[in-house]
């Protein structure tokens, strides 16, 4: 199950959080070699992770195994502050748009159903928390994944190469269509998440009722 | 950004708006072809390639090849030995069919695949692998003889082809509908004790149901998954995912 991480309950996930940041500088500074995000303490993390960060943390068992982050764009965020060039006209921002982004899974997880999860989680989420809409920077091999798993995806800007791979921003949109496609895909439950303790909504939580099942 | 890149953006911007709103299969072709027209490719192909005993022109989604080209591909086999395609199961980033790389003297038949390819117009071209959560999927390969192959272009094409595959397999393949439960639940709890090998009157007794309720709960749910028999119906139940055990 994926768990949402906010400000509100972060207290009761402080040694996950501490492994998340762990495994994120194993996968994205040694595995893919992204040394501009290289600490000498061996975690990775940046401006964006902040208290008003939320995380989706994949645990098994208290083991992290996947995960991914949003981030408001209300705020200054990484299409903003580090990859305005990737888009063409204005960056996104809005209160019920908000940005994803470092997507992770564990080494021995890739082959199995974690990423679907991962992805249903986000659609979810927002879909709960009244979020419209995510932007996110995309390795451009992932967008036809995205399309398999029925996410529709609005490029903002041409693909170009970032550490020698096509990248490029995106939008994507929040659908109970796109969350019914991959839990099909991946015979996921009606819900993916795990959530404790209270905090506030993200944006309105009227709007979306789990379906019954 | 300069000028002319915006004008790439917008170009390939408008044919992914344009694109996922066609109907029909042939629909794509043609808005394809057109707008790869504008940087000088004039056939592409859009197809998965083949694994094991499969047969490429059964792979084939969309194409818009000459006709003797086709023809002579398949007849040849010459999948087999493409550099093209070769390359496009090493790679997910896309590239140039001049970047393909093979041994002129070691596969002779993929320099003769290259120079007939050139025969019928197609001197070099712009491959992208399209990757799902399995691996490869398909590949979108575009080729012609004057191809404007700055970075801006290439990444219009690249793109352009990714929307073009997806609606391609939109259109062709139409997902299924997610599958609304057929049963209610008193059926699936009823359907699972059977599965367990429970008699209706067990059942009765668990439920806290007469056991003809039971029976009627069978007939129902052997009705509604189109079985034979109630033994039918708990092999259909578990194959929906209607009944778990």
């Amino acid at each position: 199950m994926i768990h949402v991480i906010t400000a509100g309950n972060r207290s009761l996930y402080a040694s996950e959080l501490a492994q998340h940041h762990l495994i994120r500088h194993e996968i994205f500074v040694k595995e893919r070699g992204w040394s501009a995000l290289d600490r000498p303490d061996g975690r990775e993390l940046d401006g964006y992770d902040t208290d008003e960060t939320i995380y989706l943390l994949a645990l098994d068992e208290g083991r992290v195994v996947g995960g991914h982050r949003l981030f408001p764009t209300t705020r200054p965020h990484m299409l903003s502050e580090v990859f305005p060039a990737l888009v063409a006209q204005k960056v996104p921002s809005a209160p019920d748009v908000y940005e994803w982004s470092r997507f992770f899974i564990v080494r021995e997880r890739r082959s199995g159903r974690t990423y679907l999860r991962l992805m249903a989680a986000v659609q979810q989420l927002c879909l709960e928390e009244g979020i419209s809409s995510i932007t996110a920077v995309i390795e451009m091999w992932w967008l036809p994944r995205f399309h398999e798993a029925g996410f529709v995806v609005h490029p903002l800007g041409l693909p170009q190469p970032v550490e020698g791979v096509a990248t490029a921003a995106v939008m994507i949109e929040i659908r109970e269509e796109s969350l019914a496609r991959v839990r099909q895909l991946g015979d996921l439950p009606a819900s993916v998440l795990v959530r404790r303790g209270d905090s506030p909504p993200l944006v309105r939580r009227d709007g979306y009722r789990l379906p019954v099942q | 950004m300069t000028g002319q890149s915006v004008d790439y953006g917008r170009g390939a911007f408008e044919f992914i708006e344009r694109v996922c709103a066609l109907r029909s299969a042939t629909d794509v072709v043609r808005l394809f072809h057109e707008a790869l027209g504008r940087f000088g490719y004039e056939t592409f192909i859009i197809t998965g390639l083949p694994n094991g005993g499969q047969r490429f022109e059964q792979l084939v989604l969309l194409k818009h090849w000459p006709a003797g080209w086709f023809d002579l591909y398949t007849r040849e086999g010459y999948i087999l030995d493409d550099p093209v395609a070769v390359q496009c199961r090493r790679t997910v980033e896309p590239f140039e069919w001049a970047s393909a790389p093979y041994d002129p003297q070691r596969h002779p038949r993929s320099a003769e695949i290259m120079r007939r390819a050139a025969d019928f117009g197609m001197t070099n071209g712009l491959c992208v692998p399209i990757h799902g959560f399995v691996g490869l999927e398909a590949c979108v390969s575009a080729g012609g003889s004057d191809l404007d192959l700055s970075p801006q272009a290439k990444a219009a094409v690249h793109l352009m082809a990714i929307y073009a595959c997806n609606r391609a397999r939109q259109l062709l393949a139409p997902l299924a509908e997610p599958r609304k439960p057929l049963l209610t639940s008193r059926e699936r709890e009823v359907m699972t004790w059977t599965a367990m090998g429970k008699s209706a009157w067990e059942i009765g007794c668990i439920l806290r149901i007469s056991a003809p309720t039971v029976n009627k709960h069978v007939a129902s749910a052997m009705h509604k998954l189109g079985a034979a028999n109630k033994t039918h119906a708990v092999a259909r139940a578990i194959e929906r995912r209607e009944v778990n055990i």
